[in-house]
C-alpha cells in the first residue's frame, strides 16, 4: 500500500464540475471525493472525503460568471484544506484566471487584483498554477511559485483548418492588444492579418472602432482571448463587415458571456462564435444558435499529466493533444 | 480634531460606517465599489490615502464571500496607494466560527456494518480500538473477512444513517403529502428533525449531503477556513484588525498583526441594568456549554445567578422530543430568563433554550446577542419560539429583520467601534474601554 502514495488527486469546485469530470476521463481517474456548498449564512463549507496525504493534487476550479468571488473562496479553502491535511504538492489548476484584466495600475488607487489573487493562492498553500490563456502573460510573474499559462491556440488551430478549411480568410484582432495573439495563429495559418483599434473610455463600453488592414470578400476571423460583453465583438463584426467582410467569425478562448452577451451576439452580424470550455456556459449553448464550443479537456488533462510526471509542458504548446 | 484619516466603508454594513463617520466628524472616503457584469469586484479609491492611516468597515454578513474579496481588495487598493496604515475593522468576522463536524448519528465509517451492534448495547469505545500494546489489532475481522467488502458496505451506511423524516415530530411542515418538492421537505427536514446531526451551521442544499459519502475507511471532515481567513487578511496588506466578540478568543493568536477584541459585554450588561425589571432576579443561561464563560462573566459582574444547557450528544435513542437531547444545570423556575450568546445565525440553539427553559418554569425569556446574523428561516423560527425578547447588536444590518420580527431590539455599537478607531489612530489604550466595573 506504501507505493500508492503520490499519484494525481483531481479535486473539482462547484464551478465547473463537467470541464472537471472531463479531465478525469481523459486521465483515466476519479474524482477526489469532497463537497463544497454554502451554508445558510453563505459562508462557505469544504468536506472532504478522501485521504490527500503525500498524493499529488490538482484542484479544477474554473470562473463561473457572476459567482467569482464564491468560486474563488472556494478554492482557496480547497487549497487549505489539503495544505492541511498533508498534501505533497497541490496544484490550482484555473482555466480561466479570475481578475485577470485588473493586472495593473492605470489609475491612482486602482488595486492590482490579479496581484492580490496571486498572493491569496500562494498564501493559502499553493505550490503551482496552471492556467489557460492569460489575460497578460505578465500575471505569471505575480507569482512566486511555477505558472504553466497554456495555450488554446492549437486547439484552435485544428478547428480552423477542420472547419473554414479552402476558404479565403483573414484573421483580424479586435484591439491592439490582441495583435500578438492573431499575428500568431495568422503567421501558422499563412493567412492575412487585420487589427481593429479602439477607443475604450469606460469599462465593458465600447467606443469608436478604425479597421487596418483588407478584409474585402475574405472571411473574417476575429481573435481575441476572452469574450465578456461582446460589446467590443459586435462593434468589431460590424466595422469588419463594413469594410467588406464575406462573413465573420469570432474564435475566443475564454466564453465568459455575462450580462446581454446572448442578445448581443444573437443581434451581431457575426455567423459564429467559436469559444472554449474553459468557462462553464450553461445554456448558452441552446440561448444561442452561433455558438461553437471547442473541447479543452485534453489540453489540461495533458498538461496534468505532464505535471505529475514531470514531463515538459510546452510540448503542448504547438501541439494539440488529439 | 481627527486629521489624517481616512475611513472607508464596504458595501456590507453602510450604515454603520455612516454611524461612525458621524461620530468621528469626518465623512466617509470616496470610492467606487461595485461589481462588473462577469461578477469581479470592482474597486477604486477616489481620494488620496498617501501616508494616511486608513480604516475599512467591513461585516461578514450577507454574501460573505463577496465581502470578504470586496475587503481584501480595498485593503490591497489602498496598500498599492501608499497608505501608512491599514486597519481592517469587521465588526462581525467572517468564517470566525469554526463549524463542527457535521455529526450524524452512523458517524465515521466503522469497521463493522452497524447492524451487527446491538443498538442498545452501545459500549462506547471506540471501534476500531486504538491502537495500543495488548489491544489485538482490528478486533471486528477474522482473518478470514474480506476487507474491501466489509468497507463497501459500511460506506453505504454511512451518511444516509436517518432515514425517512419522522411524521408529526415538528408542526413547522407536514412530511405527507408535502407536495411542495422533494428540496423544500428535506430542507425542512434537515433543519428541524435532524438538528442532533448538524451542530452549530444549517446547509442551503441537503441533498447533497445525503448523497456525499467518504471514501471507504476515511472518516470525512469539514476544512476550517479560520487560519486561512487571518492569512488572506494579513497577505492582502492589513497592518491591524479590530473585531467584536470573536466567537473564538484563540482566534487572535492566528494573526501575526495586532488585534484587537472588542467586546459587547458592557452594551449588552447596560442593557440589562436598564431594561430588565428586577433584573437581579433574573437568571443567566448559557445556550451551550461553549458559552458558559461569556454568560459568567456578564452573571458574575451583576451578581445574577446563572444556568446552563448542555446539548447532551451521546448517541441515546432519539424520543419523539427535541428537547430530549437539552439539559438544564441550574433552577430557572418561577424567573426571567436571560439567554446570553456571541452568535445566533439559524437560532437553532437559541429557539430551543428558550423552549426549555419555558418548560422548566422560566417567566419570561430574553436572549441577548452580540450578532444576529439570522440565516435562513431563522427570523420565522424566532417569532414562533418561546422568546420573549431578541437583543443584538447592529453588527451586522438589522433593518430588514426588524421590519420581520417584532420581538426583535438592536443596540447600537458603532460608539464602540468609533472609539476604538479613534484611540487606535492616537495610539491610546484600547482596554480602558472595557474596564467598566
Amino acid at each position: 500500500m506504501g507505493d500508492m502514495a503520490n499519484e494525481i488527486k483531481l479535486l473539482s469546485g462547484n464551478s465547473h464540475p463537467s470541464l472537471a469530470k472531463a479531465v478525469a476521463d481523459r486521465l483515466g481517474i476519479e474524482i477526489a471525493k469532497t463537497m463544497s456548498l454554502n451554508y445558510s449564512n453563505q459562508e462557505t463549507s469544504v468536506t472532504v472525503g478522501e485521504s490527500v496525504r503525500d498524493e499529488d493534487v490538482f484542484i479544477l476550479q474554473s470562473t463561473a460568471p457572476g459567482d467569482i468571488n464564491d468560486g474563488l473562496m472556494e478554492l482557496l479553502i480547497m487549497i487549505h484544506a489539503c495544505r492541511t491535511a498533508s498534501a505533497r504538492r497541490i496544484t490550482a489548476v484555473i482555466p480561466n484566471f479570475p481578475y485577470a484584466r485588473q493586472d495593473k495600475k492605470d489609475k491612482s488607487r486602482a488595486p492590482i487584483s490579479a496581484k492580490l489573487i496571486a498572493n491569496m493562492l500562494q498564501t493559502a498553500g499553493c505550490n503551482h498554477v496552471i492556467t489557460m490563456d492569460l489575460h497578460a502573460s505578465q500575471i505569471q510573474g505575480f507569482f512566486n511559485v511555477p505558472v504553466d499559462n497554456l495555450y488554446a491556440e492549437p486547439s484552435v488551430l485544428r478547428w480552423i483548418r477542420e472547419n473554414l478549411a479552402g476558404q479565403e480568410t483573414v484573421i483580424v484582432s479586435p484591439d491592439a492588444g490582441g495583435a500578438k495573439r492573431a499575428t500568431s495563429i495568422a503567421d501558422r495559418l499563412d493567412r492575412g492579418f487585420a487589427l481593429i483599434h479602439k477607443e475604450r473610455p469606460r469599462p465593458n463600453v465600447v467606443g469608436r472602432m478604425v479597421l487596418v488592414g483588407d478584409v474585402v470578400d475574405k472571411v473574417a476571423i476575429l481573435v481575441d482571448d476572452m469574450a465578456d460583453t461582446c460589446g467590443t465583438l459586435a462593434k468589431a463584426a460590424a466595422t469588419v463587415k463594413e469594410h467588406g467582410a464575406r462573413e465573420v467569425i469570432a474564435v475566443v478562448t475564454h466564453g465568459i458571456l455575462s450580462g446581454d452577451a446572448i442578445t448581443t451576439l444573437n443581434n451581431s452580424c457575426l455567423s459564429q462564435i467559436v469559444v472554449t470550455n474553459t468557462v462553464p456556459l450553461g445554456d448558452k449553448v441552446q440561448r444561442c444558435k452561433k455558438l461553437r464550443v471547442i473541447d479543452v479537456s485534453p489540453t489540461i488533462a495533458e498538461a496534468i499529466r505532464r505535471t505529475h510526471n514531470g514531463e515538459s509542458v510546452s510540448f503542448l504548446f504547438t501541439h494539440a493533444p488529439v | 480634531m481627527v486629521r489624517n484619516i481616512v475611513i472607508l466603508s464596504g458595501n456590507s454594513h453602510p450604515a454603520l460606517s455612516e454611524s461612525v463617520c458621524n461620530m468621528l466628524g469626518i465623512p466617509a472616503g470616496n470610492r467606487i465599489l461595485s461589481k462588473f457584469s462577469v461578477g469581479e469586484t470592482r474597486c477604486e479609491i477616489k481620494d488620496s490615502v498617501r501616508g494616511k492611516d486608513v480604516f475599512i468597515i467591513q461585516s461578514g454578513g450577507g454574501s460573505v464571500n463577496d465581502h470578504l474579496i470586496e475587503l481584501c481588495i480595498m485593503i490591497s487598493a489602498c496598500k498599492t496607494g501608499s497608505a501608512k496604515r491599514v486597519t481592517a475593522v469587521l465588526p462581525l468576522f467572517p468564517y470566525s466560527r469554526q463549524p463542527d463536524l457535521p455529526y450524524n448519528k452512523v458517524g465515521a465509517p466503522l469497521s463493522k456494518p452497524p447492524t451487527e451492534v446491538p443498538k442498545d448495547k452501545y459500549t462506547f469505545e471506540s471501534v476500531p480500538a486504538t491502537p495500543a500494546p495488548g489491544i489485538t489489532k482490528s478486533a471486528s475481522f477474522g482473518k478470514e473477512t474480506d476487507l474491501a467488502r466489509v468497507m463497501s458496505k459500511t460506506s453505504l451506511s454511512n451518511g444516509t444513517g436517518n432515514g425517512i423524516p419522522r411524521t408529526n415530530s415538528e408542526n413547522y411542515f407536514n412530511a405527507n403529502g408535502n407536495t411542495n418538492g422533494d428540496i423544500a421537505s428535506a430542507q425542512n427536514y434537515l433543519t428541524h428533525s435532524r438538528t442532533g446531526s448538524y451542530t452549530t451551521h444549517d446547509y442551503e442544499n441537503p441533498g447533497l449531503i445525503s448523497t456525499f459519502q467518504a471514501k471507504p475507511g476515511y472518516k470525512r471532515w469539514v476544512a476550517q477556513a479560520g487560519t486561512l481567513v487571518a492569512d488572506l487578511l494579513t497577505c492582502a496588506g492589513a497592518d491591524h484588525v479590530v473585531a467584536l466578540d470573536l466567537h473564538d478568543p484563540q482566534y487572535q493568536g492566528f494573526f501575526d498583526i495586532p488585534m484587537d477584541n472588542l467586546y459587547g459585554r458592557p452594551l449588552l450588561k447596560r442593557y440589562i441594568q436598564q431594561n430588565i425589571p428586577d433584573y437581579k432576579e433574573a437568571v443567566i443561561v448559557s445556550p451551550d456549554a461553549g458559552g458558559a464563560k461569556r454568560a459568567t462573566a456578564i452573571a458574575d459582574s451583576l451578581g445574577m445567578d446563572f444556568a446552563l444547557i448542555h446539548k447532551e450528544r451521546r448517541p441515546t435513542r432519539i424520543t419523539d422530543r427535541q428537547n430530549a437531547t437539552m439539559m438544564l444545570v441550574g433552577n430557572v423556575a418561577n424567573r426571567v430568563c436571560i439567554l446570553v450568546d456571541d452568535l445566533a445565525d439559524t437560532a437553532n440553539t437559541i429557539t430551543r433554550a428558550a423552549k426549555l427553559v419555558r418548560k422548566e418554569g422560566a417567566t419570561a425569556v430574553y436572549a441577548l446577542l452580540t450578532h444576529g446574523v439570522f440565516s435562513g428561516d431563522a427570523i420565522a423560527r424566532i417569532n414562533a419560539s418561546a422568546l420573549d425578547k431578541v437583543i443584538v447588536t447592529n453588527s451586522v444590518p438589522q433593518d430588514e429583520h426588524k421590519r420581520l420580527c417584532p420581538k426583535l431590539e438592536v443596540l447600537d455599537v458603532s460608539p464602540i467601534f468609533a472609539e476604538a478607531i479613534r484611540r487606535i489612530h492616537h495610539g491610546e489604550s484600547i482596554s480602558v474601554l472595557f474596564q467598566y466595573d
